[in-house]
């Protein structure tokens, strides 16, 4: 390349990025820019990585991306593109990728022992197909399962929910974001009846104080981050707070740093009430109208296995507090018992029940939480003093309580991966709601996601074992009704049992009740704690497992079938992100070889069955719902005939290429030149992804979770747009009159979901009424205790483990680490570590060493200093690390209500390797 | 080659030190400014992006600099380096998705 092609290219690059953030241009520069991208196509499109969703603008030429930038229209990130973003237009160029299926093969048969070998299209899903019905014929819809994603696109996500809840009637479908979002739901539900947020980020302009409780947002959201940034360094009086279990690149700015112990969490904010009502400051114009007091039942284990026949010997001990807790001397305090008394847990079957208690209850139960008492709890950094720890315990009141300032609450990780994820979710609005600042510009509780459609799919689509699209739940007959009447299906196809959730579907293949699962779109057996139980349940069980994905990840190598994914700009897609902003996309490039999108894999295999392989009579073990046999789904054929369908029509005419659907045609004006892989291949005229999507939408619209048309988020000017959509208008803060069309009219606010709102009254203990009360239009506020790790350190395994990601690097490494640019910036997983834990073990940093649990060890090198900044008796490794599988040793509780994984906390021990 | 156009926003009262800074820097060129916002462009050209990258934080870490991010990637040139994967990526390269190594110990 020549001197002045280079510079000429220079002076292009500085013009576009000029252009991008807003600055203005000369004619010179303008000209500059069309003269390099003459014959480039620029497009709108979403950034493939968290769940902040920010605008990038995709170049191609000749087929090829040749460049991208950050979109200066779009709200999110106003032209900005973090490490990652910026390499979007790469993460489908990697060496390994995959461009063909992959099975095991014998003398030219499947084989679970084979070896993988290249197989057509046609071969995977005959084997695919035969060992569906194999398995089905021997445990029904029980034995399938589905592990998906909150990375599908709305369109995947969606028929892919369509395919097992309407078509194989099995509710064993469960995406990632239940490892990821799954206590931030459980507590949008029980406190508001509705899922996500009632704000938006530009709550960060109007906040005066931000607090970051478990999220390490400078590193895993860092284009919301420089928002963060900016007010806090153009408003003179914002303040920004971190509370964490070690510092890490979010204190660099923070006015406010707190340092505590795994599960202190739950202490603090019932001091941050106790505080509240000590100082007469709650909000009663606001509680008393739209507020309600609630709790519920403490004894609710800690969603591990109730038998140790799985558990290694080592795990026992772990394994057995599902069932019998003996109570230290913080919750002994914090739950009003005795230290060392052994407390069955008899609410594992039910842990989510609830039931109204008054402020009298409210007020007694966080008395114990006393400054005194919190402190010494939840104090985290052994070398900090009491007095220090205290003094910022109170800071941290004070920002809450006073009058005059807005409040923000930010959390990701460390709230929603937490053996009492969902309390300690309904804990933050507790306060907020106390406070009556929530649902306005600037005050608010507001849930980040970590994936870039957690909230558009998986959990608007309800792509979960207990969902159906816009908050409609399985084990409710009305919700199941309008389902099946929006999809025309005969009454009582949907299955009423809830299916397996997540970790449950890793644990049926351990134990033989799942024998095929399909894994779209996430790396199971890379990023699920306690992973030597289902890497040796995937290899040694008799099961068929197909992973569908871009490159070969550990999921792969361990499947029996591999079907090659195509990624995100080579299909047409949308997704939601945290702020309830729906964004699409165009195709912007061909998928290499023979990768396919997922959508089309779905489409493509349902042509395979027909009606009558699934909808006669079928058993459920445990199914037990009003109007059905017990252990039965009835045979819906005869019901099916007198719709209008032949028992031999296949599920692709009856879910999906429907006449409604086929009126959605291809070519259509809005690709504008862009093409669509999938028409191509189904070659029937259709267009799946804009025909799904107007099926799709019929779910929300009415209901509070309006959306708009297919083709209006492909507008040229529109950059996605947050639902409610209503009268062509976003609402920007739900629940609040004054911008949300819902609410009732002179109400002020209405926390209108309508899930959760019927229950019993109590006291603190039990139920004492059990006649259900209304609380329609009104939030709870709920009291929950202290409760602590399940495992903590002790003489054996003496450091806490807390796992995650780093900047450089998404989730298991699947794209990112294919970037030579990101791999060499973050090229290996470490453990950081205290100096003088290092020290004291006789290591130094980059020494190789074992980390070691009860379940698993790995090797790794170990830092000492760096980013992360580890206080003694704590260390972390991040899970992007292929060579380094920490979740062989991580441990598999979850939340016991909202079934996510606590990779936060368990106890190892680190020794020279 | 990697050319990436980066935006870094100064405290406008110090801009002219944030400036001169800048053009201490290997690779860098100021290519636009405005004084009113503190909002400068510089286009950044380095060796591999490993430097490209490092560039970045040199700049994060100046005195002054409020926010400095990259905009704008041009990709046409770099294609070679796809030839370097993590060591345990590469092993399957011989054999076609083998069971990694890393799962056998």
């Amino acid at each position: 390349m020549g001197l002045s092609r280079r510079d000429f290219l220079k002076t292009s690059i500085a013009a576009s990025t000029a252009a991008t953030v807003g600055m203005p241009l000369s004619k010179q520069a303008e000209a500059a820019i069309k003269e390099a991208e003459k014959g480039w196509q620029w497009d709108k499109a979403v950034c493939r990585f968290c769940g902040v969703g920010c605008g990038i603008m995709v170049a191609t030429k000749d087929g090829q991306i040749v460049a991208t930038k950050g979109d200066p229209d779009a709200p999110v990130n106003r032209g900005l593109n973090c490490i990652k973003g910026y390499f979007n237009g790469k993460i489908q160029s990697g060496k390994d990728r995959l461009t063909q299926p992959l099975m095991r093969m014998k003398d030219g048969k499947f084989d679970k022992k084979g070896q993988f070998v290249p197989v057509t299209w046609e071969q995977a899903f005959d084997e695919m197909e035969r060992q569906l019905r194999k398995t089905y014929a021997e445990k029904g819809p029980s034995g399938i399962a589905c592990l998906g994603s909150g990375q599908w696109t709305v369109q995947e996500g969606y028929a892919m929910n369509k395919l097992f809840k309407a078509g194989f009637r099995s509710n064993n479908i469960d995406p990632n974001a239940r490892n990821c979002m799954a206590s931030a739901v459980a507590a949008f539900y029980s406190v508001f009846g509705a899922d996500e947020p009632a704000g938006n980020y530009d709550d960060i302009e109007y906040a005066d104080t931000m607090i970051l409780w478990g999220s390490n947002m400078a590193e895993m959201h860092p284009i919301l981050w420089s928002r963060i940034t900016n007010r806090r360094l153009g408003h003179k009086d914002c303040r920004v707070i971190n509370i964490t279990t070690f510092r890490n690149m979010s204190s660099d700015i923070a006015d406010l740093e707190i340092i505590i112990k795994p599960n202190a969490d739950l202490a603090i904010q019932n001091y941050i009430a106790r505080e509240i009502i000590a100082r007469d400051a709650v909000n009663w114009d606001f509680v008393n109208k739209h507020c309600v007091f609630a709790t519920g039942p403490y004894d609710i284990g800690y969603g591990m296995r109730p038998t140790d026949k799985y558990a290694f010997p080592a795990e026992r001990d772990t394994q057995a507090k599902e069932l019998k807790v003996k109570l230290d001397k913080y919750e002994a305090v914090a739950q009003r018992r005795q230290e060392g008394e052994v407390v069955e847990q008899k609410n594992t079957a039910d842990p989510a029940r609830h039931w109204l208690i008054g402020f009298d209850d409210f007020k007694r139960a966080v008395e114990p939480y006393t400054l005194d008492f919190v402190a010494e709890l939840a104090k985290g950094d052994p070398d900090e003093s009491l007095e220090s720890f205290k003094a910022k315990l109170k800071q941290l009141a004070d920002h809450y309580i006073d009058p005059k300032r807005k409040v923000l609450s930010f959390w990701t990780m460390g709230f929603n991966q937490h053996q009492r994820g969902t309390w300690v979710n309904e804990q933050v609005y507790m306060n907020h709601l106390l406070l009556g600042k929530y649902a306005q510009p600037g005050n608010g509780a507001f849930s980040l996601t970590g994936q870039p459609s957690a909230c558009g799919t998986a959990r608007e689509v309800g792509t979960f074992s207990h969902r159906l699209p816009a908050d409609r739940l399985i084990p409710n007959p009305k919700h199941r009704a309008e389902v099946e009447k929006a999809w025309h299906l005969p009454a009582k196809t949907l299955n009423p049992k809830i299916g397996s959730f997540y970790a449950k579907i890793l644990r049926d293949l351990e134990d033989g009740s799942v024998k095929w699962v399909w894994v779209q779109v996430n790396n199971p057996w890379q990023s699920h704690p306690n992973n030597n139980h289902w890497l040796k349940a995937a290899r040694e069980m008799d099961n068929f497992i197909v992973v569908s994905d871009a490159y070969p990840t550990v999921s792969a190598k361990v499947a029996d079938l591999i079907l090659p994914a195509a990624m995100i700009f080579e299909k047409w897609g949308a997704y939601g992100n945290a702020e309830r902003r729906i964004q699409h996309w165009r195709q912007q490039v061909d998928p290499p070889g023979e990768a396919r999108a997922d959508i089309w894999q779905v489409l493509e295999f349902s042509k395979r069955f027909k009606l009558k392989d699934f909808w006669g009579e079928q058993s459920v073990p445990g199914l037990k719902a009003e109007g059905f046999p017990d252990g039965k789904l009835p045979s819906v054929l005869d019901e099916a005939v007198k719709m209008g369908y032949s028992p031999d029509a296949s599920l692709y005419e009856v879910l999906f290429a429907t006449s409604e659907n086929k009126k959605y045609k291809w070519p259509d004006p809005i690709a504008k030149g862009h093409d669509n892989h999938v028409v191509r291949l189904l070659g029937d005229g259709w267009f799946p992804e804009k025909a799904l999507w107007q099926e799709y939408v019929q779910f929300g619209r009415g209901k509070g979770k309006d959306l708009a048309d297919f083709d209006v988020y492909h507008g040229d000017k529109v950059r996605g747009m947050k639902w409610p959509v209503v009268g062509g208008k976003e609402v920007p803060w739900r629940f609040n009159e004054q911008y949300d069309p819902y609410v009732k009219k002179g109400a002020g606010f209405e926390f209108y979901g309508d899930l959760f709102k019927t229950i019993p009254k109590g006291d603190l203990d039990k139920v004492t009424d059990p006649t259900p009360v209304s609380v329609a239009g009104k939030a709870k506020i709920f009291y929950r205790p202290y409760a602590a790790p399940v495992e903590q350190p002790d003489d054996r395994y003496d450091l806490w483990l807390c796992t995650g990601r780093v900047l450089e690097h998404w989730h298991t490494g699947t794209m990112t680490r294919r970037v030579p640019e990101l791999h060499r910036a973050v090229p290996a997983a470490v453990l950081w570590m205290h100096p003088e834990d290092a020290r004291a073990r006789g290591l130094k940093r980059n020494d190789l060493v074992w980390v070691e649990s009860r379940r698993g060890k790995v090797q790794v090198r170990i830092e000492t200093g760096g980013r992360n900044k580890m206080v003694r008796g704590y260390v972390y490794v991040p899970f992007f690390d292929e060579g380094v599988l920490i979740n062989r040793v991580t441990l598999d509780a979850t939340c016991p209500i909202s079934k996510e994984s606590d990779f936060k906390k368990c106890a190892v021990k680190v020794y020279k390797a | 080659m990697n050319l990436s156009g980066i935006v870094v926003v100064a405290r406008p009262e110090r801009l002219t030190a944030v400036l001169r800074e800048l053009d201490a820097l290997p690779g860098i060129e100021v290519h636009q400014v405005d004084e009113a916002t503190g909002r400068i462009i510089v286009v950044q050209e380095a060796l591999d992006i490993l430097e490209e990258i490092e560039g970045l934080k040199r700049i994060k870490a100046l005195p002054h600099v409020v926010v400095a991010e990259m905009v704008y990637h041009y990709i046409a040139d770099d294609r070679q380096v796809y030839a370097d994967l993590p060591a345990e990526l590469v092993e399957q390269d011989s054999q076609a998705c083998a069971v990694p190594a890393c799962l056998n110990d």
